[in-house]
């Protein structure tokens, strides 16, 4: 902890409008002369543009978004993680075994490793964490629905945690190597939901220091870190002696203050600004598809028009998007067919099935009923004109998607669909959804492994949250699918659940309840000067654990 | 019309015709032609679609098949613009014809409704004063939603006080001038005098401060626009038009250029006129 008087020097720092480039000045003071070789330099601070929506709360345990978990990886650490090769690997948990039955898994925890209030890292802060994602009140979405058939954890030693679950569960450790499920300290959660989101405490290799709404999220090292995943390049604590986390929503502003080195990376990358920026020689490109699902719009099969299989055909049928997907990403993001993200091996595409062919969708919608066509060319039916709600997260979607989506209207249009888009914030949007008043959503899912499907389209993902949220937005309700996903999710030969992920998605496919449109884009530019970073193979945050800034 | 206004036109009429219009009032009134034309009928000044879609055209620089360009969508942003005019126009014209009458009843109960009505009055002006015009416009939308009919109430509203606030002025002056004196005098009633005498006068600045004020109001429904609260997809407004370029304002310039030139001008196009008036009306006093 800091003391009054630093934080006030801090923050007078901070309203000096050139404090961040003063910092990266001083920074290249430190580096050596041979910065330009592969020796790291420690020191620096470094400033990271993100352009998501500013998380609302910062303990990624509560609601549970990739803006969350962006933060959430710089001073979180979890049980386990992934390697590249998508096996999972060592983390906080050093190894783990299933019972016969599968439904109870031991695992053995590192014994040395303290969070950063000094409670010390142990089994029993385990169980005090999942208890804390599995708590209503804590308002959890996506750690409280991956833990679904985790029914308890026991504390057998310091060092051993014991998980029970109600079923078996292929996805478990998938499960816990995501930031959602990160492991906070039982004394920072113990000072309740408003302090925790404002600096949740971890065992990572940042700690938060200080959080300016609207503005900025202020991140010191830890220097007693000593708990990275298997994977990382190095020990110990981290190069960098600070990240200053600025939100800048606008990505022209995001884009020039990086030209102009005032910030160091930016997320959320626009496609054009790629384009140009892939030509210089001083800004590089990471390019982290995130895993889960794909970037997909969904039909709410749940309500009219899309509770008729063949207007949820006429609707794919009609629609264009393979031209507006080239043009408008300029070559950075790729069309999908299937459900899931192109980094799950599990994947199933399948093209035929999305063929634009505005005849055919207007003999489905014609033998559907809606053969009659108003004064402005759209389709009516007993006097309700053939409208389509299409919310649109201004935070979750890139302009060039909120593009795409106008495109999608118009060519829609010509089959005689009204699409109404309206743009939204967050909030509004959630509320949107929350009450049912949509046709047509793009919401993106990430999570690590196929499991995603079961969250997505198992019926039991119509009921909501304790967030609120409900995560099943197309509103498939199908034994058969259920059923699918029910066995994958608990099987442990991993053909066999390939195979049932296969069939679960050829009925998602064939059922027209989802147009694909890309791999959930997540593109980082980054300064040349910053060096060694990498995304997670978890779920494609950048961490910058490993990270040094070059001197110039 | 009173005696007085009809007076008062026939002399400005006249002076109209001894001074000659400067350049920049010919610009001006052309310009404004241009919108009323393009407002009236769009399709005498583009042919093209403005909502037509073209993924392969994206991104085309202006050409004599596209004058002004043609924007993320391949869609001509030259009829883009001329179909904006209407959206921005109506907002505008419709805000500042809100603000105005709602600024005249407020302005009348204050100017004209005795001591008691009048702090009353003035109290609420200068509530609704302390918030930025912009920020009570956000908050209007806050709670009746986006949308372009939301947007023109909200900037009609954050307008009207200002209205108000000169009306109410306007009114005292003129209560206590000779004319009305004498009127009073005559025996005539209290409407009669407010309606044949006072409003009269104290109208006409208002022309001229509504011709300004319509400029404004459109840059205000253009700000909504580009925040998302006012006009939405597909529709080609220009503050829309400008939210939706400036992510590519490094890469493609014609697509915020010409709509933030199309707001630049209405609005000098009609502070030129309004001042005009101004000096006309202030000739003729």
């Amino acid at each position: 902890m800091h003391s009054s008087t630093q934080h006030r020097a801090r923050r007078a720092l901070a309203s000096v409008a050139s404090a961040t480039v003063l910092a990266l000045l001083l920074a290249g003071c430190q580096a050596s002369p041979d910065a330009a070789s592969s020796a790291p330099v420690e020191g620096g601070t470094l400033t990271y543009a993100s352009g998501d929506a500013e998380p609302s709360c910062l303990d990624p345990h509560v609601g549970g978004n990739y803006p969350q978990a962006l933060l959430a990886g710089q001073f979180l650490d979890s049980l386990v993680s992934r390697d590249a090769d998508g096996e999972i690997i060592p983390w906080l948990a050093t190894e783990w075994s299933a019972s016969e039955d599968r439904l109870s898994w031991e695992f053995t925890l590192r014994d040395d490793v303290t969070f950063t209030d000094g409670t010390p890292f142990n089994a029993e802060a385990v169980k005090v964490n999942v208890e804390h994602l599995k708590d209503p009140a804590t308002e959890s979405s996506t750690g409280y629905l991956a833990l679904g058939k985790v029914e308890s954890v026991e504390a057998v030693s310091d060092t051993v945690a014991r998980f029970t679950l109600s079923a078996p569960d292929s996805a478990l450790l998938e499960s816990l190597s995501m930031p959602w499920l990160a492991i906070e300290s039982p004394a920072g959660i113990a000072r309740g939901m408003e302090e925790n989101c404002q600096a949740p405490i971890g065992t990572g290799p940042f700690i938060v220091d200080e959080w300016v709404k609207q503005d900025h999220v202020s991140l010191v090292r830890n220097d007693d870190y000593n708990s990275p995943p298997a994977d990382a390049k190095h020990d110990g604590k981290a190069y960098l002696e600070a990240i200053e986390w600025r939100f800048i929503p606008d990505s022209a502003s995001r884009y020039a203050a990086l030209q102009a080195g005032q910030v160091d990376v930016l997320d959320n990358a626009q496609p054009d600004t790629i384009a140009s920026a892939e030509k210089t020689t001083t800004l590089a490109h990471l390019d982290a598809p995130r895993p889960g699902a794909s970037n997909r719009i969904e039909l709410n099969a749940g309500a009219a028009p899309f509770n008729d299989p063949a207007v949820r055909e006429a609707f794919i049928r009609a629609v264009d998007v393979n031209d507006g997907i080239e043009s408008l990403f300029f070559g950075s993001a790729e069309r999908s067919y299937s459900p899931l993200s192109s980094v799950e091996s599990a994947g199933y595409s399948d093209e035929s099935l999305f063929g634009t062919d505005l005849d055919e969708a207007n003999t489905l919608l014609d033998e559907a009923g809606w053969s009659e066509k108003d004064a402005d060319g759209y389709r009516v039916k007993d006097g309700e004109r053939l409208t389509l709600d299409f919310p649109v997260s201004t935070n979750q979607s890139i302009p060039a998607e909120q593009s795409l989506f106008e495109q999608i209207q118009a060519t829609a249009k010509q089959a005689g669909f009204d699409v109404q888009l309206s743009l939204l914030d967050l909030s509004s949007w959630y509320g949107v959804l929350a009450e049912n008043e949509y046709d047509l959503v793009s919401a993106p899912y990430t999570k690590v492994g196929p499991d995603v499907l079961r969250i997505l389209y198992h019926s039991d993902g119509i009921v909501p949250a304790p967030s609120g949220y409900f995560a099943n937005l197309s509103q498939v309700s199908d034994p058969q699918l259920d059923d699918l996903l029910t066995r994958a999710s608990e099987i442990s030969d991993n053909d066999e659940r390939s195979d049932l992920y296969e069939q679960a998605q050829k009925i998602i496919l064939e059922g027209f309840h989802i147009l694909p449109l890309y791999d959930q884009q997540n593109h980082f530019l980054l300064s040349t000067e910053v060096k060694g970073t990498r995304s997670m193979p978890t779920v494609s945050t950048p961490t910058f654990y490993d990270t040094w800034l070059a001197g110039k | 019309m009173s005696e007085l206004d009809l007076r008062t036109a026939a002399a400005s009429a006249t002076h109209v015709r001894r001074v000659r219009l400067s350049v920049g009032e010919v610009l001006a009134s052309l310009f404004v032609l241009f919108l009323v034309v393009a407002t009236i009928a769009p399709g005498v000044l583009s042919s093209i679609d403005p909502n037509a879609i073209s993924a392969k055209e994206a991104f085309e620089s202006p050409s004599t098949d596209h004058w002004f360009g043609t924007d993320e969508s391949g869609r001509d942003i030259y009829s883009r613009v001329v179909a904006g005019t209407s959206t921005s126009l109506l907002i505008g014209i419709s805000a500042t014809a809100i603000g105005l009458t709602l600024g005249l009843i407020l302005g009348v109960l204050a100017g004209f409704g005795g001591r008691a009505l009048d702090f009353t009055v003035n109290r609420v002006i200068e509530v609704l004063f302390a918030f930025p015009g912009l920020l009570l416009a956000l908050l209007v939308i806050v709670i009746a939603g986006p949308g372009p009919v939301t947007a023109t109430i909200a900037v009609g509203l954050s307008t009207a006080p200002g209205y108000a606030r000169i009306i109410r002025g306007q009114l005292i002056s003129i209560r206590s001038s000779g004319y009305v004196e004498a009127a009073r005098v005559l025996g005539h009633g209290r409407w009669r005098v407010l309606t044949r005498h006072i409003l009269p006068n104290a109208l006409a600045p208002l022309v001229v401060l509504a011709t300004l004020g319509v400029g404004q109001a459109v840059v205000w429904a253009a700000a909504l626009s580009y925040l998302g609260l006012g006009a939405q997809p597909p529709a080609a407004e220009w503050g829309a038009m400008l939210s939706a370029g400036r992510t590519y304002i490094g890469t493609a310039w014609w697509l915020t250029v010409f709509p933030g030139l199309m707001i630049v001008l209405t609005t000098i196009a009609t502070t030129v006129l309004g001042r005009s008036l101004t000096r006309r009306t202030a000739a003729n006093a």
